[in-house]
């Protein structure tokens, strides 16, 4: 900060919720048809709180979008903040998984060990090449049609694609996108316009909106959710598994579901880091807070959340958690065996935005531990008065401090298949660049740079996140996960160049290049005269039947391709 | 920060030396039957020592494959490499009968030999202790474009000392006299070959004793050139440690082909005159 900054007295409006609408071309006039419309009609206006008014959510977290038949509305497996009402129009749901191609995919292929040996050699000279006269691996059903500034992706022959009997019809008044909106899961079927059709999306501030304020749409999402998705998670918790039906039903019925922190956390993330570590905490979420009542047990569902402890006059982070990630049972399940109420033992912060499930405590206590075997209990908890108290269940290794602190502070801990870097042995000699873009055509897929805490650093490297922030918002689909894999992967065919994911990327994992013909040419749009730009990133080598070519080549074993989600892969590697 | 011990790879040297050691003692044993029995050790070692020294070279094949599945991860190659390689000692000096070979070729041959395994066991060392070395500068740098950052940094320093010139011309002079030549010249050799902080501590200590004579602005501008010559310093430090690290290997893979083709034709002499005269 300079001198003239520091002499003057910086002020500005505080940012407000809705100084970015969802689109700013949303008129009053529209916002009075939509209140003449079911079910914003049958909605009580005065029902909204003063700050949240429904004229208001309507105007800026709603968008009208015209859509033709066969466009896609969404596709399975991508990510999106937002629901769609139906105003005007039909809609099909296809039952049936579609194939990648035709949503715009790669379909993940190994090379054979003749493939790749051929490949490596013909790697071409020039930078970021693409043969467009080479067969691609787009399907004739993928078209694309400009809209605007937006490009659509739509189908050409529905009912061939989408079989009649293997889909749903969606029609005017109907809602859809809601649950995977709210809870940050892939969608769940591919939606297609059936006809020409009118559109209202919402974003989920919007639907949380709606929710809080109108019964009807509570009750319908709510429903939706426990019946669908509520059910099945809570039967995957291992905890779970000797309750019997109808405690299930109870738990169902009375879990609650509550999210923290900013959906688009990635957003504001650049900022986030340049406070203060200590403000920084303070301003996350409390999802628990050490030493208040245990009102029951916490199942994180999506994101991460700080578990850290009070120390001195600030916190002190002594772990993370993610997606699976139970906190609550130790301190209830001592209350049970005891007698003693037990406050939590530690604090429990949302770092970005988390979704947890919240078994309450009576629920816990009449349901569940009745029925746990005793293998399944956690340890006790050893009385702090008692200095010489030896401990009967013995700690397990633990990450160091510093390192912890610094993965979650940068918000590392997203990461899945990291590249972590041990500088201690690491002899700058580029071998595991050069075999990157050895396999990539000679276009190396990451940066051997990046944050570094001691010596360890996290390179820039596509780390495959669990939460994939890059994934909200392609037009095209382009930018998909592997089911199986986990893999994070850009279909370079379908990509527009558009930089949303590469701008949504809160590690700057994804570069946006120039590309060029065989002969080392700059590709230009023919309408523009523009270069055509794609969105590159690190695909696993997914390709490649031997792994990621980088880990593979590093003589020194000072590079890995690591799962920064669970602290003890970290810990295991970085004691070695 | 407390460095936990490293139980992994501990545990990996202690098997890697046992075998190594094992197999060596047996090489000897079955050298020394067979010169008891009044064979030719001397062609056993020396074919076991070629095929060797050829094995050895398939670690750099490998890094140069890396576009290939199956064939072993670098870090295997490299262990394997590091261990056979150490046991080429046993060999080569079973092989030259455990004295100074005789002979001029013998002895060049011996003397590319010894070059090529202690680079070798120097690599070992300088990529075990200069990685370490360079992560407690505590910045990252990419070696090839150390240059470039040099002439940012030298260009950003001129534009400071030519900012403050209208005030006074102190700094001026001092940047002309000692600070253009740091920031512009690449290191001296004797840098490179023994890096030390020596002209950075010197060049610190002129500086701040120039503080009596600037104005609170110009010590502003002191105090950043003074950053930038420890960037500088350590943009130096980063080109001696990772240049060595370079060309180490650079000597070490140029000279062990020399070796194999000197070695080609040592293996084709022995044979033309292992019948002695006739």
């Amino acid at each position: 900060m300079d001198a003239t900054t520091l002499n003057t007295n910086p002020q500005m409006r505080r940012p407000m919720r809705w100084d970015q609408p969802l689109d700013p071309n949303m008129s009053d006039s529209t916002v009075e048809q939509l209140m003449r419309t079911d079910p914003f009609a049958q909605m009580d206006p005065d029902s909204f709180r003063a700050q949240t008014p429904l004229r208001g959510i309507l105007k800026n977290d709603c968008q009208i979008h015209h859509l033709q038949q066969g466009d896609i509305i969404v596709r399975e497996g991508d990510y999106g903040g937002s629901a769609f009402f139906i105003l005007e129009g039909k809609a099909r749901v296809s039952l049936k998984q579609l194939p990648p191609e035709i949503l715009g995919r790669q379909t993940p292929r190994k090379q054979g060990w003749l493939e790749a040996f051929v490949q490596g050699f013909r790697n071409s000279k020039h930078p970021e090449v693409r043969d467009y006269s080479r067969k691609t691996q787009t399907s004739t059903e993928f078209n694309q049609r400009q809209e605007g500034s937006t490009t659509r992706v739509f189908l050409q022959d529905i009912p061939r694609v989408i079989p009649l009997n293997q889909s749903v019809s969606l029609v005017a008044g109907e809602l859809f996108g809601e649950i995977s909106a709210l809870t940050r899961t892939p969608r769940s079927a591919t939606v297609v316009a059936d006809s020409e059709i009118k559109l209202l999306e919402i974003r989920w501030q919007g639907i949380r909106e709606f929710m809080k304020q109108n019964e009807v749409m509570r009750d319908h999402i709510t429903d939706l959710y426990r019946e669908n998705s509520l059910r099945s998670h809570l039967r995957e918790m291992e905890l779970l598994n000797h309750v019997s039906a109808d405690a299930m039903d109870r738990l169902v019925q009375t879990t609650g579901f509550e999210s923290f922190g900013k959906f688009q956390w990635n957003q504001k993330f650049e900022s986030t880091l340049k406070k203060d570590i200590a403000e920084r905490i303070l301003s996350e979420p409390v999802i628990a807070e050490q030493g208040t009542y245990v009102n029951g047990i916490i199942l994180i569902r999506n994101g991460f959340a700080r578990i850290s402890r009070n120390h001195g006059q600030g916190h002190q982070t002594i772990g993370y958690a993610s997606k699976g990630k139970m906190f609550g049972l130790r301190e209830l399940a001592h209350t049970w065996k005891t007698g003693q109420p037990t406050p939590w033992l530690l604090s429990l912060r949302a770092v970005g935005y988390v979704d947890i499930l919240r078994i309450p405590a009576r629920e816990v206590e009449d349901l569940i531990l009745p029925s746990l075997p005793e293998s399944k209990m956690p340890p006790p908890i050893a009385n702090p008065n008692l200095s010489g108290e030896k401990r009967r269940h013995a700690r397990p290794k633990s990450m160091d401090r510093g390192l912890m602190e610094f993965l979650v502070e940068r918000r590392l801990i997203n990461g899945t298949k990291a590249m972590m870097i041990d500088l201690d042995r690491c002899t700058r000699c580029d071998d595991c660049v050069r075999a990157c873009a050895s396999t990539h055509n000679n276009n190396p897929r990451f940066n051997r740079q990046g944050p570094i805490h001691d010596h360890w650093m996290i390179s820039q490297a596509c780390m495959h996140c669990l939460d994939p922030v890059c994934m909200i918002g392609c037009p095209t689909g382009a930018i998909a996960r592997d089911p199986e894999s986990g893999n994070v992967s850009i279909n370079d065919t379908t990509c527009i160049g558009c930089s949303t994911c590469a701008n949504s990327c809160p590690y700057n994992n994804i570069q946006m290049v120039s590309i060029n013909n065989p002969q080392g040419q700059p590709i230009h749009d023919t309408d523009t005269g523009q270069p055509i730009v794609k969105a590159t990133k690190c695909d696993f080598c997914e390709s490649h039947a031997g792994g990621p070519a980088c880990q593979r080549a590093c003589p020194h074993d000072a590079l890995v391709r690591i799962d920064l989600s669970t602290p003890q892969s970290v810990t295991q590697w970085s004691q070695r | 920060m407390s460095r936990a011990a490293a139980p992994e790879f501990t545990k990996r040297r202690i098997r890697n030396l046992t075998i190594t050691l094992a197999s060596t003692v047996l090489l000897l044993t079955v050298f020394y039957s067979q010169n008891q029995s009044l064979g030719h050790a001397s062609f056993t070692s020396g074919y076991l020592l070629y095929g060797t020294l050829l094995f050895l070279t398939l670690l750099n094949l490998r890094k140069r494959l890396s576009f290939l599945p199956a064939i072993g991860s670098a870090k295997f190659w490299m262990q394997v490499h590091i261990y056979v390689g150490l046991a080429t000692f046993a060999i080569f000096a079973s092989h030259v009968g455990w004295r100074i070979p005789n002979g001029k070729l013998e002895v060049f041959l011996a003397a590319l030999y010894l070059i090529v395994a202690f680079s070798g066991v120097y690599g070992l060392y300088a990529t075990r202790v200069y990685p370490k070395r360079l992560t407690r500068i505590g910045t990252e740098v990419i070696f090839e474009r150390i240059p470039q950052l040099r002439n940012q940094l030298a260009l950003h320093a001129r534009q400071l000392v030519i900012e403050t010139c209208e005030s006074s011309d102190v700094l001026a002079k001092f940047y002309t006299s000692r600070l253009c030549y740091f920031f512009e010249q690449q290191p001296a050799l004797a840098y490179l070959v023994h890096p030390s902080s020596r002209t950075r501590k010197k060049l610190i200590h002129e500086m701040e004793d120039l503080d009596r004579y600037l104005g609170t602005d110009q010590r502003q501008v002191r105090e950043k050139l003074t950053q930038m010559v420890h960037q500088k310093d350590d943009l130096d430090y980063h080109q001696a440690l990772q240049g060595r690290l370079k060309i180490w290997l650079f000597v070490h893979i140029g000279l062990t082909y020399s070796l194999l083709l000197v070695g080609l034709l040592h293996g084709i002499l022995a044979h033309a005159f292992s019948g002695g005269p006739s």
